[in-house]
Formats: C-alpha cells, structure tokens, sequence
C-alpha cells in the first residue's frame, strides 16, 4: 500500500560526512557492483564502451565549489542517493502499491514485480534519487542494501550498506536515527547535521554533515602580505624579508 | 519536464472529450438537448477522445500490461484516482448514448445518469490535474491555476466541439469562456514568471550558509534518466513563440472564428485542440523540476 506508514520502529539511513568524503567515487561503484546482481538487479548498463554511456546508478557523486566573501573557496564533494524519507511523495503518488515505505525499519523499495514504469515517483522526488531501467521497464533505487543489511551469514560489522563498508575515508556511517543511542544519532547530534531541501517537507531520513566551519585565515593573511612577485621583488630589494 | 507526445495526448484528447461531455450533459439537465442524433454522436465523440487519451496514457508505461494495477492506490494517488474516475464516468456516458441509440426506454433514467456523468467529468479533470498540481518538485505545476486550468481549457474547448456537434444554441457562451480560459492562462503565466528563482541550489544541498555553490566536477560523464527526463531546455524565443501559438490557436481565434460566425465547425475545433496541443506541450517544456539545482541550475 502506498499509504506511509504512521510510524516505522527502526529508521535506518545514512550519514554522510562532507568534511571526509574525498570524491573517491569508490562508494557509487561498490553500491553497482553490489546491486547489479542483488534483489532489484540487475542495474542496466548500456553502450559501457561506447560513445554515449548510459545506466541506472542508485548512488551519484557531485561535487560543488562553494564561494564565500572573505573565505577561501571550498570544495565539497556530495554523494547522493535515497534519503529513505518519512514523508516520502514518491511513495504516495504510485498508483500501484510498487512503491513502498517498510514499518519495520523505514526502507524505501520499488517491488518490481509490481511497477508499471509510469516514472511518477521520479517526478515526485526532489533529489532525483530514482532512475528508470528502460531495459526491466520498472523504476530502481538504493535498497540501503536491504540484502545485506540483515544478511546473518555474514559477520555482524559487515551488516551494513555496500557504500558504508567500502568507502576509504570513514565518510559513511549507517544506523538507526530512531535510537538516540545509536552511531548517526549521537554523530548527527553533535555536528550540526543537516537535511537535503528542508523546503520540500519530505523528512529525510539521511543526514548529512556539513564541511566543518573554519576557525583560522592565516593563509589569507599570508596571501595578503606577499599578493605579488613584483611586491616581493620590491621587498627583497630593500633587503626586507618579514612577512 | 520532457514534453513527450503520449502524455500531451492523454491530457488533451481526454480534456476536450470530458469538456464535450459536461456540455451534453449540462444541455440534457436544463432542459434543451440536441436532437437524438447529435447526442449519439456527441457521445460517440466523446467516448472516442477520451480513449484515444487513456490508451495513450499507457504507451508511455514500461509495463502496459500491468496498467490495471493503478486502480488499486486511490488512497493516496492521484494518477490511481484519475485511472478509477475514468473508468466510472464511462458508465452514464455509455448508458446515455445506448439508450438513445436503441431507444431503449430508461428515459425517466436519463437525467439522473447526465448528473452522474457530469459530476464524473468534472471529477475526473480535477483529478488528471492534481496528478501535476500534487508535485511539489515541480513548482510550476504545485499551484492552483493548473487546477483552475485543465478545468478551464476542458470546458472551453469542448464548447466548441459541442457547437459543431449540436449546434450553435449556446455560442455567446463558448465564447465568454474561452476568453475565460484566455484570462486563467495568461494569469497562469504571470504567477510561473513571477514564481521563479524562489529554490536556490544552496537549498537543494542542505548548505545556505556556505557561500554560493556551482558545479565543479561533473557525477557522470553522460546525461543520465534524470536529465533526459527533467532537462528539456526551452528558449525565451521559442517559449514567446509557443505561447502565442497556444493563446492564438487554443483561445482567441476559435472565439473570433464563432463571433463572425464561420459555418466551417471541424475547421475550427480542430484549431482549438491544436492550440490545446501548445498549451500543453508547453505545460510540460516550461515545468522545471527541482533536481536540475543539483546539476545546472542556480535557482528554479
């Protein structure tokens, strides 16, 4: 049914922090290589050697320059996938029941046994998180790995999404938002977290942590001081070499 | 948004079949119906559009086969309420026009099922534009003059199908509406042009107090679903051009062409769904979704 749950017992999501990542991209190939052949793969793939590349990734890194006045300009690599939304509208608009919102734990999933392939909910979703697989004709999207997250064959640390346990920097962090106690809970707590496009209403359920403000501008100051290397030339001329 | 044909057919073919049906039915419960011919064939018509749009609906589907599973989300989607009020007002549009056309004999019937199905046709126009108006990611849809609008350029449009139809009765009428569809269009315009610019990318990555953000490295080398989906770029120049065609076309020729009274009725309704046809591919080239801001957008 399309009708969100009231309340899910577990909310399980991702926190990601944008002081870490480093734009490795390893986390986007890790998520294919593990979905492609999970339970809503596989992810197509078309033309991969071709001129004009083209398929369904449930993870893209963007990355953005930030300018500031009197800041040095920052740049913030941004992975994007699901934020497993409480309100998500992706969810309500599905006219079949394909698009689903668990109780139990919060996951947003596309039954594809079910999806018409109408591509409302990709309307529907403001962070562009879904993608159509013109191949399959259904709509896909990050499972948050739902295969192996609860996976008992397997050692209990490596329970987590592919992206967490592949990412090289320690940038991704997976848990429970619904346990205060939890791992992002007490990080989101005490990092000033933030939620993509709090205009939209939708209630992310991901996190993000924003780049850490910075406290020191000696650099700028530096950069000030020897501006030109006619300026240093000038002062090297009359033998001053402060600064 | 990507104006794609099958959608702009669905919403037009099937608007001006409802809006042919509000007048037929509306003549019916005041009191002066066409002859028994002209409802045959009104209905007709109208059964005719309103298929054309729903199957062309379908096409678009990655799985047409499954398309009757969308009757089943009425509690929360409106694509689903639209599918389910569809099907509905087939019933008192059928029974009206098989009763006429084998005299069947459930007169006392008639005005009560022309109630049903003018209530149904409203109904299920309101419902096709909240499947847009319900989108919050699409600002220029998330707003009441689409509501206000496919109401508007349903019954409008129908009216002139209805005067070639069933005649001329009610002209002055269709006119006043259409310069009433005009009005709502162009105010749907202004409110589009003053609305934009209000979602800043800064908003979209959770970041407003960190400078201004743009793009650096691109997240993948080709256009992906998304942009090919919700990138559709239209010109100042050719979104000028489109619009008149869509005013020109769609409202104030039709109206001129009943004012003088043009005998030629096909001729002219065709115009009018042409104009229909602008309209809507414009609804959808001008719509811009709010995901560009993470690819090439500042603001939308």
């Amino acid at each position: 049914m399309t009708c969100l749950p009231e309340k899910t017992d577990k909310k399980l999501g991702l926190l990601i922090d944008l002081n870490i990542c480093v734009g490795c991209h390893a986390c986007a190939v890790s998520c294919k290589e593990w979905n492609t052949s999970g339970i809503t793969g596989p992810m197509e793939d078309l033309k991969p050697y071709g001129d004009d590349p083209s398929g369904v990734w449930y993870n893209r890194i963007h990355s953005y320059e930030f300018k500031k006045e009197d800041e040095i300009d920052r740049t913030v690599y941004f992975p994007k996938s699901c934020l497993h939304c409480e309100d998500a509208p992706c969810v309500t608009v599905c006219p079949t029941g394909a698009s689903l919102k668990r109780s139990e734990d919060g996951i947003v999933l596309v039954n594809p046994d079910v999806c018409i392939g109408c591509k409302l909910c990709s309307w529907a979703c403001p962070y562009g998180a879904r993608e159509y697989d013109t191949t399959g004709g259904v709509m896909q999207k990050c499972t948050l790995c739902v295969d192996k997250i609860y996976d008992e064959t397997v050692s209990e640390e490596r329970r987590v999404p592919s992206c967490v346990s592949t990412c090289p920097a320690g940038a991704r962090h997976f848990g429970d938002f619904a346990d205060p106690e939890s791992n992002v809970s007490q990080l989101a707590a005490e990092n000033d977290a933030r939620d993509l496009f709090p205009e939209m209403e939708t209630k992310p359920v991901n996190q993000y942590l924003p780049p850490r403000k910075r406290e020191h501008h000696e650099s700028k100051k530096l950069d000030h001081k020897v501006s030109t290397v006619k300026d240093a030339l000038v002062k090297w001329a009359k033998l001053d070499f402060t600064g | 948004m990507n104006p794609a044909l099958s959608v702009i057919i669905f919403t037009t073919f099937s608007g001006l079949g409802y809006g042919l049906f509000i007048w037929l039915t509306a003549s019916i419960l005041i009191g002066t119906p066409p002859t028994n011919d002209q409802s045959v064939i009104s209905i007709v018509l109208t059964f005719v559009l309103v298929s054309i749009g729903l199957i062309s609906s379908t096409v678009h589907l990655g799985h047409p086969e499954r398309a009757w599973r969308a009757f089943s989300q009425w509690r929360t989607s409106w694509l689903s309420r639209e599918g389910i009020m569809s099907i509905l007002t087939y019933g008192p549009m059928v029974f009206i026009g098989c009763n006429i056309y084998f005299n069947l004999g459930f007169d006392v019937l008639i005005k009560p099922m022309a109630i049903l199905g003018l209530i149904g046709s409203i109904i299920t126009v309101f419902t096709t534009s909240m499947i847009y108006a319900s989108l919050k990611a699409i600002p220029a849809w998330h707003n009441k003059w689409v509501v206000i609008g496919y109401q508007a350029y349903a019954i409008s449009s129908g009216g002139v199908a209805y005067i070639m139809v069933d005649g001329w009765q009610y002209y002055k009428v269709v006119i006043a509406l259409l310069l009433f569809a005009l009005l709502t269009k162009i105010l749907t315009w202004v409110y589009i042009d003053k609305h934009r610019g209000q979602y800043k990318r800064e908003d979209a990555l959770g970041l407003p107090d960190f400078g201004k953000a743009s793009p650096f490295e691109p997240a993948h080398s080709q256009k992906n679903y998304l942009q090919r989906e919700m990138g559709y770029d239209l010109c100042p120049k050719r979104r000028g051009l489109m619009r008149w065609t869509a005013l020109g076309c769609g409202f104030i020729l039709p109206a001129l062409l009943l004012y003088i009274g043009f005998p030629l009725t096909p001729i002219i309704t065709l115009i009018c769904l042409g104009g229909m046809m602008a309209e809507r591919w414009l609804f959808f080239a001008e719509a811009e979704h709010v995901v560009r801001l993470y690819y090439d957008r500042d603001s939308i």
